[in-house]
Parts: structure tokens; sequence; C-alpha cells
């Protein structure tokens, strides 16, 4: 009845190579190996060809998919390589530790008991102090370590454990004597309280499988747990006592495979495994020889494909100096770190900018676990895959653009897919507007990587399949909102991701709102994105007569009250309208629908008129209307002068001014009575009130084209002009052939004509 | 003795000899002692018979052992960092460590010519009996190739390219040809080049990249804590009151952390609590700047003052680091002391000292 308990560091390279070489030794007929019981099931697949670390087992309750936990694996993980052994030769292979359902009812009553203290606290007042003693997380691996002088736990295992050649039985009863001696010396850790349920579970577990008559059982389990494996039948009593203790609440757990990467098994990332390297663990594990050698030509071909020059003379010198490094150190074995210091010195001219680069293409390294398909997987994920398939889309960790042509048939699918996941907030893809901005393309960036897959398992219960799960988010949200702002931003959602069940309840509840809402600043910036809807909505094939209506009632709305609105804002507030005005002009242009268009217009002109209105927001209305030939000339002149006579405050005129020459500066160039007012205007400033105004001026004209500019400061050198001098000699020259430039007019006149 | 500073090899001469007598490492050919030891003469320790190795170098083990590890290969070694992070220093005291010696020094200048680094001529024999050994000037880097030491180059970037390529036979084939007598020095095992350039500088001449690859870089960072700082401040300006015999009191601690503090808020260009945005001033601020602040305030304190350091004695010395340029620094500076010296209750004294000043 042996037990041989093999105490191992998870993911450790010198582990997984000893574990190996020591199953060999025992041949059991039965092997454990530390994780939830639940994560058994799985454990078949491990040996099959399509399931390629790093993967990871995903443990996670039916009922409550945000309660989960990984169980991340790489090729050198010793767990995995015991198991791999276990279905190689067909021994029996079981999970031993807490079912995951007991911890996460632990978790859960945890959650409870600070929350429910929380609101207490609240109730007692601040006179009493937080009176629980906080205890930090740490290792008493780390710890020890540190006292002897080493950076991390991690590091003084490889110095005592990892690259000594010694036999695979003295190397775990080294093991095993290190950790026994350090739980005798009463090393606490934040983590006792969780492992004393924990090993009395797992020694439960063993003594279960002795029961069945196993005699030659392989444990395989981190070292901290080892020595408390030994004593099985002195605590039988009191382990049945804790484990009766336990929650027994059945929860539908479930587990799956899903793929990982390096970059997640690595410490920079949430769900990390906690190892810096995995890259160079990888190579660890399949280099034997020479591995210093073989990592440096990695890393400088890591370095050559970057563009950086690293000779063969490089590498050699940063092999000689790694190997002083080490030696300098009293190591026996030259280490990442060594190698490391030696790249930056010799490779990188001491730059850590470049440094960065070797670490993250070759030290944490980029490879992407992959999952057999046969594997179950939840609806909505094989759904997801489904599409991907149809689509002929693949997820890779490296990002890849797609532009999509939306004549085409098959990107059009895809842009509608993507569309469907954009709104179930999978951020497998960024939206990268294509240098064309016609309407036919589109640009995605597509970067996968492993934990979206736990996007799908959150949003399972949204529904089945992607657009239904996508349905189901743009309703909720839908219920959730009272702004029309939203509702906009969900029709345009809805409508490229070819959503149109509920898009009569959008509509529905757009006109609710619309109709009721009082702010009209949120209907005149959500008007221009409707009209655009409505104008481009046919290339997506659609029909949105209902829209249009609602867009009427809109302007309707707008109108009415838009003179109101613009009275007595300051200057922030007059900006933002400001620029929703000239917005929501540029739409209605667009929408070209000549009733709407007249409505708009006598409202400008209400506003014009109406005092009280800030100088921008008048300057800018007059400015639309006389591009418009809505005022005529004399007419047009009168609000000039009127806006630019020396009775109004000057701080005002200089903001009617940049509300009037929004954009453009050609009219002062062309018409030369209002060119005469403001150079008048100009004159009339003292030097004093002049400089105050400047930046302000400023402000409006720096925007114009260069050669606007240009014009506008030689016409300014001569002064006043002649009012009824209306034209403006385009050409220098005397040779200036009329009769031949007339002949130009016909042909002028017929691209101008209206189709 | 007179010296007005000692060198390092001189200062700490009991040191290295005891570090030489508990040395159990294996010497490298032409060393003094192993390159642990020289590690531990320059970041401290206390040996087997209890003596205190001084630490040489505040900062990063790492960098220097990976300093030293370089020596005992075939490479040069390239430190690399503004001014004042103690590149010159460390130079000085990992040769010193090494060969008992750093006295064979190239000082680099836009004017060193190849004659510094290889070799002259004395022509009143090259006249008198035409090119013989006899008439040959050594430099410092032939000395130490005949007698495999260290040499030592300052200021490596100053140095005109052409120059600077003279190196590359001296560094790769460890030899130097002398075509006019048709035969060639070869370096001594032993031997080996360390060399110091900024990177901060104006008019400084890139390392050519066949040069380049001669040498393991080490760049020398700006300290990374206060603490760390503080502690070069003291130790520097405490070993330099001794040698310049100055009758003045060691400055407290609190004078110390007021300047470091000055020195790493302007060079971040943010307050230490990061609650303030602050422009830099042109000038490097380095850890050197500091002690030099803390020296001259010292001297200033022991010849007019009444030997204790007063904010006074700070204040000249600050203003004159801080305002290298008398339009722009000076602007960064007032506004510092304004906007932070100001609010500081503690700091009244320096405020109205630099007030006064500027």
């Amino acid at each position: 009845m042996a037990v041989h308990i093999l105490g191992i560091r998870h993911h450790g390279v010198g582990s997984a190579k000893h574990v190996q070489a020591r199953l060999a030794e025992l041949q059991p007929d039965m092997i454990m190996v530390e994780g939830p019981v639940e994560i058994e099931e799985v454990f078949k697949h491990v040996g099959h060809q399509d399931l390629k670390p790093p993967v990871s087992i995903m443990v996670y309750d039916q009922a409550q998919p945000k309660s989960s936990i990984f169980y991340p694996f790489a090729a050198y993980s010793p767990e995995w390589v015991a198991i791999q052994y276990a279905n190689k030769h067909s021994i029996p292979v079981r999970a031993l530790d807490l079912p995951a359902a007991v911890s996460f009812q632990k978790q859960r009553l945890a959650q409870q008991l600070a929350e429910d203290e929380a609101l207490e606290e609240v109730e007692e007042s601040e006179e009493s102090q937080d009176t629980s003693v906080f205890i930090p997380f740490t290792d008493p691996i780390s710890m020890v370590a540190k006292a002897n002088g080493f950076a991390s736990g991690d590091q003084m295992w490889e110095y005592h454990f990892e690259h000594i050649e010694e036999e695979a039985e003295e190397h775990f009863e080294k093991v095993m004597h290190l950790m026994q001696s350090m739980r005798e010396d009463g090393l606490e850790s934040s983590l006792d309280e969780e492992n004393v349920d924990r090993e009395a579970y797992m020694r439960h577990l063993i003594r279960l499988a002795q029961n069945e008559m196993y005699t030659n059982i392989v444990i395989v389990c981190g070292a901290w747990h080892a020595p408390a494996l030994l004593d099985l039948e002195g605590t039988a009593k009191s382990d049945t006592k804790l484990i009766k203790k336990l929650p027994k609440k059945k929860l539908p757990i479930a587990s799956t495979w899903i793929p990982w990467t390096n970059g997640r098994l690595s410490m920079f990332s949430g769900y990390g495994a906690g190892i810096t390297s995995p890259g160079w663990y990888e190579h660890l594990w399949n280099s034997q020889d020479d591995y210093e050698i073989t990592w440096l030509t990695k890393v400088s071909t890591a370095f050559r494909k970057e563009g950086v020059d690293i000779s063969t003379a490089h590498v050699i010198e940063a092999f000689r100096l790694s190997r002083s490094l080490a030696q300098l150190r009293e190591k026996h074995s030259v280490q990442l770190l060594e190698l490391n210091d030696a790249i930056l010195s010799v490779m990188c001219m001491g730059d850590e900018v470049l440094l960065d680069l070797s670490n993250r293409h070759v030290v944490v390294g980029e490879a992407l676990g992959e999952v057999p398909s046969e594997i179950p997987k939840m609806p909505l994920e094989a759904d997801f895959e489904a599409a991907l398939k149809k689509l002929r889309l693949k997820l890779s960790a490296a990002p890849k653009q797609h532009d999509l042509d939306l004549r085409k048939e098959i990107d059009l699918a895809r842009s509608v897919f993507f569309h469907r996941l954009e709104i179930l907030q999978i951020p497998w893809l960024n939206r990268t507007y294509s240098r064309n901005k016609g309407t036919f393309k589109e640009s995605w960036m597509l970067k996968w990587s492993p934990e979206m897959m736990i996007n799908f398992v959150d949003k399972a219960y949204l529904g089945n399949t992607v657009e239904s799960a996508a349905q189901e988010v743009v309703l909720q949200k839908l219920k959730d909102t009272k702004e029309v702002n939203v509702v906009a931003d969900l029709i345009q959602l809805s409508i490229p991701a070819e959503l149109f069940d509920e898009l009569d309840a959008l509509l529905n509840r757009l006109n609710a709102l619309s109709s009721v809402s009082t702010d009209v600043l949120d209907l005149i910036k959500t008007a221009p994105r409707l009209i655009e809807i409505s104008r481009y909505g046919d290339v997506r094939k659609t029909d949105l007569a209902v829209l249009d209506v609602i867009i009427q009632q809109i302007l309707v709305k707008i109108n009415i009250s838009l003179p109101n609105a613009c009275y007595g804002l300051d200057d922030d507030n007059s900006m933002v309208m400001f620029g929703g005005i000239s917005s929501l002009n540029q739409a209605i242009k667009i929408f070209s629908n000549d009733e709407l268009e007249q409505e708009w217009f006598q409202t400008l002109e209400r506003v014009m008129r109406k005092d009280g209105i800030h100088a921008i927001i008048r300057g800018c209305v007059s400015r639309l209307l006389l591009d418009a030939n809505y005022l005529d000339e004399a007419e047009a002149d009168r609000v000039f002068a009127y806006s630019l006579s020396v009775g109004n405050p000057p701080q005002e005129v200089a903001f009617w001014i940049e509300g009037f020459l929004k954009g453009s500066g050609m009219i002062l160039i062309y018409d030369h009575r209002l060119w005469n007012l403001i150079y008048a205007w100009v004159d009339t400033l003292d030097a004093e009130v002049f400089i105050e105004l400047l930046p302000m001026l400023r402000r409006s004209f720096s925007k114009f084209e260069f050669g606007e500019r240009r014009l506008i400061g030689e016409k300014a050198v001569k002064g006043l002009v002649d009012p009824n001098a209306t034209t403006i000699s385009l050409t220098e020259s005397d040779e200036f052939d009329e009769e031949e430039a007339n002949k130009m007019i016909p042909v002028v006149l017929q691209f101008l004509k209206p189709v | 003795m007179n010296d007005l500073v000692l060198s390092a090899a001189d200062q700490f001469a009991e040191e290295i000899e005891n570090l030489i007598a508990q040395d159990s490492g294996a010497v490298p050919k032409g060393w003094q002692m192993s390159p642990q030891s020289v590690v531990k003469y320059l970041m401290g320790a206390e040996l087997k018979n209890k003596f205190v190795v001084s630490p040489k170098y505040i900062g990063n083990q790492r960098l220097m052992e990976v300093a030293v590890a370089t020596l005992t290969t075939d490479r040069a070694l390239l430190l690399y960092g503004i001014p004042g992070t103690g590149k010159s220093w460390v130079s000085e005291h990992i040769t010193a460590a090494i060969t008992g010696s750093a006295s064979l020094l190239v000082q680099g200048t836009a004017g060193t010519g190849e004659e510094a680094i290889r070799y002259g001529w004395n022509y009143a024999k090259l006249l008198a009996e035409g090119p013989t050994e006899g008439a040959i000037v050594e430099t410092p880097i032939m000395r130490a190739m005949k007698t495999g030491k260290i040499a030592r180059i300052e200021e490596l970037t100053r140095i005109s390219a052409d120059v600077q390529d003279t190196l590359i036979t001296v560094l790769s084939e460890k030899t130097m040809p002398i075509p006019e007598l048709n035969m060639e020095i070869k370096a001594q095992r032993g031997f080996n080049v360390i060399a110091t350039a900024n990177n901060k500088d104006k008019g400084v001449n890139d390392l050519s990249s066949a040069l380049k690859r001669r040498f393991n870089t080490v760049i020398l960072p700006v300290p990374n804590t206060e603490a760390e700082e503080i502690n070069i401040v003291k130790t520097r300006v405490e070993s330099q009151m001794k040698a310049l015999e100055l009758p003045a009191e060691v400055p407290g601690l609190k004078d110390i952390q007021r300047i470091v503090q000055i020195f790493r808020e302007l060079r971040n260009g943010q307050t230490e609590d990061g609650k303030t945005k602050l422009k830099s001033p042109s000038s490097t601020m380095s850890t050197a700047e500091a002690i030099s602040v803390l020296n001259s305030g010292l001297s200033l304190a022991a010849h007019f003052g009444n030997g204790t350091l007063s904010a006074q004695d700070i204040g000249s010395g600050l203003v004159g680091a801080i305002v290298k340029d008398p339009v722009q620094d000076s602007i960064v500076w007032k506004e510092y002391l304004e906007t932070v010296v100001k609010q500081r209750e503690e700091w009244k004294d320096i405020y109205r000292a630099c007030k006064e000043i500027s």
C-alpha cells in the first residue's frame, strides 16, 4: 500500500522532468493530481493530438458562470506530464482537492459575510474601528527565500532544485525534507486556514483510493502540501469531522478545456499562473544541452526580425559574459537572469527598451494553445465557433486587420457578425476606420486572447446564439435608458448588426422618449445621427420609413424650442450649441426635405433676431442663412452693419466674427461690403482693446487655409475697398483673353445644373 | 600627505589589502583579487575577519556584476549615462580594485589625437636616431597593454570618430602595430579598457558600430529612490569633508534630504507626492551636482559662517547649480520657489535665503 508523494512546483520544468523520471521508475497503478475533483472528467482529453498546451481547464458554475476558476497547463507543467503519462499507459488518474462547488460556496459565504459586516458597520456609526487583523498574503517559501538572500521563492527553488543533476527519488526526498522543516518551523501563510480543509480533503481522497485496493499510488501536488499528506491513518477521524462541516449544497459545476496563451501564463496579466517567463521554461523543457546558446540564438533571431543588427559575434560574447556572470554569482549554471544581463549589455547597448522586445517575444512567447473541436462547449460558444468556420475567420494572438468590402456577400456577413460581437462587447475586435471613408468599406482589427472565451461563459445566459444574445443586450439597455441619445446609439449599433426584430421596439421607444424630452441639446445631437442612419440606411438594405417620421417630429420639436434654448447661455455652453447647430444644419442639407429646410431657416432667423443670445451663435446662424441665400442682400447688409457697429462691446463683436467666419474666410475676400465693415470696426478699436481681442480673432483666422489668409492679408494692406468693385481679378496677366474664357461658361453651367 | 584628493587605490588601500587577504575565489590572471571580491569592494561587505568594506557604488548590484564580469571576458567595458551618475567614480574604483592603481588614464577631448591613444614620438630622438623603439613615447594604453593592466578612457564620445576607431585593433586583436618599426606590441593577460561616455552632451561623436561591438555597455542610471540618493550624497559629502579637512560640522540628514528632494523634484518634473507638475531646468540635476552644492555650502559655512551649515550657505550653491540658462532656468526656478518651496512650512529658511539671492 505504497503512497508516493511527489512535491512539485507548479509549472516547474525541473519538477516536470523529475516527475516523468519518477513515474517511469514507480509504474504506479493510480495517479492523483492536485486540482478540484470536478476537473477529473476532462483529464481524459489530455494526450489528444488536438489538445495543444498552453491550455487551461475552466471550472464554472453553470447557474452563475461568473464563478469560475482556471487551471492553466503548459507542456512542462508536472501535472500535465503526470496526466499524460496516466492516459498513455491507461492508468486511472484522479483529481485531488476540495470540490470547486465547496470553494465557490465558501467564497460566496465569505462575500456575504463581508457585505453584512459592511452594512453593520454603517449602522454602528463611525466609532467602531476595524479590529480584524489583516494577514498579508505571504507564501512561506518566498519568506524563507528572502531570508536566504534570494529575490523570490522561484529563484531559491531554481537554485536548489531545478538545474541540478540528481536522481528523481533523491530530489523528491529533498523537497519533502525542506518543506517539512519549514512547516515545523511554524511559518504562517494567509492560505493556512484554507489549506486545513483542502489537505483534509486530499487525505480523504487518498484513503478512498486505498480502500479501492490501489496499491501503488503516486500523488502529484504542490510541494507545500506534500508533508501534510504523509500521515493518513492518524488524521482519519479529525478529517471526517472537518469534511462534515463543509458546505454541502450541490452546484451544477462543469469543466471544459479552453485555449490559453503564454502571455496569460506569465505574471503580467490577470489570470496568470504566476510564472514570469513561460517562453524560457518552454525552452528549458524542450532543449537538452547547450540551452544557453540555443536560447541566445532564439533571442538574436527575434532581434533580427525587428531590424536590430545582431551578429554571431554578439551571441558569442553574450554567452561568455553570461558564463562569467554565473561564475561571479557563484551559481552552478547560467540562468535567465544572467542571460538577460548579458543580452542587455552586449546586444542592447544597455538599453532596456530593446530588452523588453526580447522579453515580449521570447521570454514570454506568443504561443496560443488549441482545443479539439469535440470537447463539449456552451451553446453560445459553439455558435460563435460555427460562425467563425462559416465566415472563414481565425482566432490568432497576433493582431490581424480585416478590410471588408460590403458589396461582397461574405464580407457583409462578416461585418454583421462583427457588429453583433461588438454589441456583446467581446474585446476581440477593434474597429479601425479604413482610410477610404466610403460606405462600402469597413476595417476591423482582430486580436484574440484566450480569456475572451470567458466572455462567452459570462454571457451564456443571454441567449444560445450570437444573434439572440446581442438582441438581448440591446433590449436590456433599451429598458434601462431614458435618453434619446442612447436609443440612437442602439439603433446605430443594431442596423449594421442586422438585428431587425427589435427595431420596432427601439423606434417606439425613441418616439416615446423624444416626444417627452425637454433637453433640446440632446435632440440636436441625436438628429444628425438619425438622419445619417436614414440617409445611408439603404446601404444595408434597410427600410426606415418609420425613422423618417421620427426625425421629422424631432426636427419640429427642435424648431419650436431652439430660440429659447439658446437664450442666456454662457460662453462654454454657447460653444457647444454652436457646434450642435452647425452639424445639424449639415445634416438637414443631407436630409433634403425642402419643407423642413425652410422651417429650419425660419427658426435660425428667429434665433438671429432674438436678444440675449450669445454673439457666437448669432454669428453662426447669420452665416448659415447667408450661405443658404435665405437673406436678401439688403437684409444681409443690415444684419452685418448692425452686428459690427461700434455700439456693440468689442468682445461680443469678436465672438460674432468667430461664429460667422467659422471654417472659411473666402467671404471676406469676395464680399467687399462685409470686408469694409470689419475693416472699419477694427479701425475703431483702441490699441489696448485690440490686444485684448487678439487671441479671439486669431482663433477665428488661424483656421483658414494658408491661401485664404494670404489673400486676406494682401487685401488688408490695401485698406477699405470700393464696394462696387465686385469682381476680383483672378489673373495678374494682361494677356487675359476674355473671348476664350467665355467659351468655358456653358461647360461650367452644365456642371452646376441640378441633376 | 599634501595631495588635494587621494587616489582610490591610496584612500582605500586598507580595504583592498584585506580583500586580497580574505579572498577565496579564483583570481584571473593579471588581477589582484577575484571578481567576487571586486564586487564586494564596490558594493561594500563585511569580510570573514569582521573587517567592513565601505560601499563605493550605491545602487543596483547587478550592474556592478555585469561590469566586473565583462572585464573577465575579452570585451571592453563602456559605462554610459548622463553626467554625474558616477561613471568615472565606478571606473576608477573597479580599476583600483583589479590592478591596484587607476593611473593609466586618457582624458578624451575634442582635441585628443591618435598619438594620445596609440603612441607618440620623441622628436629629438627621432631626428637623431631615426625611428627606433627608444624614440617612442608610450601612451597609457600602450603601457597598460605591456603590463597587463586596465587602461581608462574618460569621455570616449568626445574624441573624434577617426581617433576612436584606432581603438578597434587594440580591442579586438589585443595588439598595437607599430608599422614604422615593423613590429607590434602584444597585450599581456589582464589588459582591458574601461571607457566612460555620456549621452546628454552636445557635440558628441557616436561610436562606430565596429567599435561599439567591442564594448559591453552598462548604463548607470540616476538613483531610483530618494533614500538611495540621500545615502549617496551623505557618503560622498562626509568623505570629501575628510579629504578637504573642512572645519565644519557634518550636515544634518534634514539638509541633505531637502537638497536631494529639490534635485529629484526638478529632475522628474513633479513633486515627490506626485501632485504638482513642474518644469525641469536645462541642467542635468545629477546627484553629483547635489553633492557639490552641499560641499560648497559647507566650505562657505566653514570659512565665512559659524561652521554650521545654514540655509544661506546652501542657497547660493543651489541657485548656481539649477540656473544654468539665465532666462529659461530662472523662470523654472522662480516658479518652483514660489509654488513648492514657499508652501512647505519647514522650508521657510531656504525660501528666504534663495529669495535674497535671486
